[in-house]
């Protein structure tokens, strides 16, 4: 076992380049993956803490239907029902100046019924407790105060006594005073603060613009406690809820997010595994004259297999341990984009750091380590075929991969077919489509190596009457030496197709999203809260606004529109309904469907008779269909089920959208504010001066925002672009690792072909026709990887639209690639496939014909 | 010692010396040395293996540079040449048979003769036109769409003169073209190659260490520890060295 082990060591360290290659590739495979993952796990341990945060230790909470209940429900709680763990909550988004805008979250509480549930007000050992009594005192006593943590003070040099000015919901501009700066015990509650602001109830319903309302009562209630009973004692407008229930629920919102891009993550790796898999069985063929003396003096298969598995289990592990540290370094810039999404789309969340954690570590290290030898396991077998006596001839080997061909060109065709079947299942699972997605990918790969060697006998006549000899024999080695360049284009053309899919797939959505911008954007001038995404409106519209907008000059209609999150109790487990309720149709009837049953196609007459509408992403969440066409909302009222008349096309929030009329909003919601407002101009009316005049003017002072149809457009483009530009990152080093691809089966090639380099120089090839010989092999292996990758990234868009898309946000869009895309694709794995011959070309050219002729 | 001839040379060395690095020390292959052929002649360096007869083959046909010393051939001086110029000059004026045939794989009979021609530009027509002459010579027609594979030793070795030949180079080098395959064969590829450098005039350098070839050469050079320690212009007078490997 020892000599054994001597033996790999020697030969990684005599194929340097070889190893190194080797290793880059395991190590970028899993850094890929392990940023990705603790990305996405900081995101979501950043978004539990911010849970915890203000949950506490809340066991159940009382919520209303549109987000508020009457303060007097808290007084009746704790009289009437006897309920004393019970605190109310006021919690809401504020936009502070003094920190830069910052949006933070307001939390307004009862201090004197706040102990139980959270320890912000507790003192940490080492703390003044008289500055804190003070700070608590002052909290209490003085209206219009507010309790900040001492690190959020420091970051913004603000001291007890300074004055914050906020902007909040109904309250464009108020002002408060910091009581004191709170250094809470324990760590969760430190961090959770850097983002809360803590004011007293009565001061949180002044400056939120809600006098006799609270957002929620937080209870704590025994596990004996009848909650049943509760339940059905509160008023009609309110509902008992769990914590997690809640949380759960958003969590769900980014899930399908998430596992698209682990799923994305995982192509680096996979391409790595073919480079590992070239790598290992390069390490074979070049060995076995070496593995055939081992074997003529004793040595079993057994001992053979264990000497190459060794040597991938000593790469690999080199490889992973790398990976790991880069992954850690990659996931800084990761969870940026990750969490930029997730706020952009879902629910905000602040990640500060990049929460190490030991699972991932662990995952990735065996990720790294099991490819690896997975990936040799192949040629470890082989390398037990080693005859005792004798060495077997390359060229006979090759022979051999060519005979398999057909084998494994009907394996790729079967493994293509059992992908289609897998799509065909009658299921919703994202998993399966994305095990469909991996077998098609899988066997697509399979196939290069009959389309490498039928490209490269169907140009050889090209290159050949082109280039002379040297276009005869580039395409003629390549075909030969399947085994080496097989695998390196099989593993470009991987890379390279799911550029093509995916680069197709967001083509294709944003061409529907343009489309449905185009259409559903018909206002000139849209008014509307600044937000920062992930449903965090600071401020809500007066309801007065409309008719002053109305009244000034140049305006031809004004449309309002409200939108808040009501409950639907019968899907607890989904997050609450996004609810827009809008006065006018201002798509002028053009809105899409995808199937509607208002008579005539009139579904505004349809709103209007208090019937509702959804977008797809709704209908898909909650098998809305024709035939099961009822939803039912909680309102101010109690529970109203209400019928469907249509679904819509809509790329607002993958969560969907309900959509119902202003009017019959009003009569079941107790709230009289907009959301947005948006304004058609008269004709001629020049929109930067109406945009001017209302941005200095009515909405100078108000916390709202107006932009034109085409600064709108342009935003939510921009979102779009954003949310998908760690994918670009994650292609580009798919890319990078299948450059790396190239490159070792180029540097196996030439080990294996020095010999008949040193030939040709000898023969009066020069050097630079010898540079040419190999740029034109490496040209030929890129179109190759580059000309498969069109259809199969097709494949691919499709299944990613039709199929992944459906599954994971219920998003149907129309099939839109760019043409230009593909012949990037094919200019990408060119380009890629030159690049990894710059080096090889030049050790080529340096070569010292004497030495290679000595080579054998 | 330096040698001379009455016809004019095709090839003048004058003091080469060349030495390998091996480990840390460094290893004198050839050591000054200093020899001319004339045009037309079979001149047979004879030596043990690891003597220096490949590296001496390798420094006439510019694969390999020398240390110091200059290797003249048909007036021009090799070692002042650059590599891509060196490399030209031997596609157009050197032919190299060696030991274990080097065919092209990837390329079949006819093209393996052609490449030199190939290289050199000309028209594919002419090329293999030559080719096929040469191959009619060397009695492998019929194997012309084949690939090197599916050839015996013999046969093999036949193609690779073939391919020396084509392009009418002045001088002809053969490092040990009968090493690697059996006493008939060996005899056949030799009368072969004499019998067409011969036939054209072309000179011929052979590297062996195969006593039995000495008979066939105008001059026998024996070289020993990187020095030419001997020759011989007959071969009656070459025969004590025969009795001596």
């Amino acid at each position: 076992m020892v000599a054994l082990f001597r033996l790999t060591q020697r030969y990684i360290r005599r194929r340097r380049m070889q190893s190194l290659l080797f290793v880059l590739g395991v190590a970028l495979g899993v850094a890929v993956g392990v940023a990705i993952d603790l990305a996405n796990r900081s995101a979501s341990a950043a978004f539990d803490l911010s849970v915890r945060s203000v949950t506490g230790r809340t066991t159940h909470q009382i919520v209303g239907a549109s987000g508020s209940i009457p303060t007097s429900l808290y007084t009746r709680l704790r009289s009437d029902w006897g309920v004393r763990t019970s605190a109310p909550v006021i919690e809401s988004y504020i936009r502070v100046e003094e920190m830069g805008g910052r949006s933070m979250r307001l939390l307004g509480i009862d201090p004197l019924a706040e102990a139980p549930f959270r320890d912000y007000l507790t003192v940490a050992p080492g703390a003044d407790p008289d500055a804190t009594a003070q700070a608590l005192y002052n909290f209490v006593a003085q209206p219009n105060t507010v309790l900040l943590s001492a690190d959020l003070a420091a970051q913004y040099a603000l001291a007890p006594g300074d004055t914050l000015t906020i902007q909040a919901r109904k309250n464009p501009r108020a002002t408060l005073v910091i009581a004191g700066l709170l250094t809470p015990q324990d760590k969760a509650s430190r961090q959770a603060l850097r983002e809360l602001l803590l004011v007293d109830i009565a001061t949180a319903q002044e400056v939120a613009g809600q006098p006799g309302e609270i957002s929620r009562i937080d209870l704590i209630l025994p596990d004996s406690f009848d909650v049943e009973q509760l339940a059905a004692s509160l008023p009609a407008g309110t509902t008992i809820i769990t914590p997690s229930q809640n949380a759960d629920a958003l969590r769900q919102m980014a899930a399908a997010f998430k596992l698209n891009l682990q799923a994305l993550s995982l192509l680096a790796l996979l391409v790595g595994m073919f480079l590992i898999y070239n790598t290992v069985s390069f390490s074979v063929v070049q060995r076995r004259p070496v593995l055939g003396i081992l074997r003529s003096l004793g040595a079993t298969r057994q001992q053979l297999f264990i000497l190459v598995a060794l040597e991938a289990i000593m790469l690999g592990a080199i490889g992973t341990g790398l990976g790991l540290a880069l992954g850690t370094v990659m996931g800084q810039g990761a969870v940026r984009l990750v969490s930029q999404t997730i706020n952009d789309l879902y629910f905000r969340v602040t990640v500060e750091q990049v929460t190490i954690n030991q699972e991932t570590l662990l995952r990735g290290a065996l990720i790294g380590l099991l490819t690896s030898v997975f990936a040799a396991l192949l040629p470890a077998l082989e390398a037990t075929t080693t005859p005792p006596v004798g060495v077997i001839q390359r060229s006979r080997l090759e022979q051999r991969t060519l005979r398999r061909l057909p084998v494994w060109s009907a394996v790729a065709a079967a493994l293509v077919a059992s992908g289609y079947v897998l799509l065909r299942l009658d299921s919703e699972s994202i998993m399966l489509a994305l095990a469909a997605l991996l077998t098609v990918l899988l066997g697509s790969a399979l196939l290069t190596p009959i389309f490498l060697v039928a490209l490269a006998r169907g140009i050889s006549p090209a290159t050949s009457c082109l280039l002379g000899v040297v276009g005869r024999m580039a395409p003629r080695s390549v075909a030969r030496s399947l085994s080496r360049t097989g695998i390196a284009v099989a593993a470009l053309t991987l890379t390279v197709s799911t550029v093509v899919g995916i680069s197709a797939m967001i083509s294709s959505f944003r061409t529907t999203l343009t489309d449905w911008l185009t259409v559903t954007l018909g206002a000139d001038i849209y008014i509307s809260p600044y937000s920062e995404g992930g449903n965090s409106v600071a401020v809500d519209i007066d309801p007065e606004l409309p008719a002053t907008l109305a009244k000034l000059n140049g305006i031809a209609r004004v449309a309002s529109v409200r939108s808040v999150n009501v409950r639907a109790p019968d899907y607890p487990a989904l997050p609450p309904v996004n609810l827009v309720a809008p006065d006018v149709d201002i798509t002028d009837g053009k809105r899409r469907f995808a199937w509607l049953t208002a008579p005539g196609g009139d579904f505004w007459a349809a709103l209007e008779g208090g019937q509702v509408i959804v977008s797809e992403p709704f209908a898909h969440r909650r098998h809305i269909t024709p035939a099961q066409n009822q939803i039912t909302l909680l309102t101010e009222h109690g529970p109203h089920t209400f019928t469907v008349a249509g679904v819509f096309y809509d790329y607002t929030t993958d969560q969907g959208t309900l959509m119902m009329h202003y009017s019959v909003y009003k009569h079941y919601f107790d709230d009289p504010y907009l959301s947005a407002i948006a304004l058609d101009l008269q004709p001629g009316t020049d929109v930067e001066r109406v945009l001017e005049q209302l941005r200095t003017g009515i909405l100078s002072s108000t916390g709202l925002q107006a932009q034109s149809n085409r600064q709108l457009r342009a935003n939510v483009l921009t979102i779009f672009d954003r949310t998908f530009a760690i994918t670009v990152a994650l292609r580009l080093l798919a890319i990078v690792v299948a450059f790396i691809g190239i490159l070792s089966a180029l540097m196996a090639l030439q080990l294996e072909n020095t010999h008949e380099y040193g030939i040709l120089r000898a023969t009066g090839m020069t050097p630079r026709k010898l540079s040419a010989l190999t740029f034109l092999q490496t040209g030929l292996m890129g179109l190759t990887a580059g000309l498969l990758a069109v259809p199969v990234g097709v494949i691919l868009a499709i299944i990613l639209i039709y199929e992944i898309n459906v599954r994971s946000f219920g998003w149907s869009m129309s099939f839109a690639p760019d043409p230009a895309g593909f012949i990037q694709a094919i200019g990408v794995a060119l380009i890629a496939a030159l690049a990894a011959g710059v080096y090889p070309a030049w050790r080529i050219r340096t070569l010292s014909a004497a030495s290679a002729i000595r080579s054998e | 010692m330096p040698f001379s001839l009455a016809r004019p040379p095709v090839l003048h060395i004058q003091s080469v010396q060349k030495t390998y690095a091996s480990g840390c020390a460094q290893c004198a292959v050839l050591r000054d040395i200093t020899l001319e052929v004339a045009a037309g002649e079979f001149v047979v360096l004879l030596g043990a293996s690891g003597s220096g007869k490949s590296t001496l083959l390798n420094l006439i046909s510019g694969i390999d540079q020398p240390d110091h010393g200059r290797i003249v051939i048909d007036g021009t001086d090799i070692t002042r040449l650059s590599e891509t110029a060196r490399t030209i000059f031997r596609r157009d004026h050197i032919g190299i048979v060696f030991q274990f045939f080097n065919l092209i794989p990837t390329l079949t009979v006819l093209e393996n003769i052609t490449l030199p021609l190939e290289l050199r530009g000309e028209s594919r027509r002419h090329c293999e036109e030559q080719a096929r002459h040469l191959l009619r010579r060397v009695g492998l027609e019929d194997r012309a769409g084949d690939f090197p594979d599916k050839l015996s030793g013999g046969e093999q070795q036949r193609v690779a003169i073939a391919r020396a030949l084509i392009q009418q180079p002045e001088l002809v080098l053969a490092d040990e073209p009968t090493g690697n395959l059996d006493s008939e064969n060996g005899k056949r590829v030799l009368a072969l190659l004499t019998e067409l450098t011969r036939e054209a005039g072309r000179t011929l350098i052979m590297a062996t260490h195969d006593p039995t070839i000495v008979p066939l050469a105008d001059r026998v050079i024996r070289i020993q520890d990187g020095q030419l320690q001997e020759q011989a212009h007959t071969t009656e007078s070459i025969l004590p060295l025969i009795s001596t490997n």
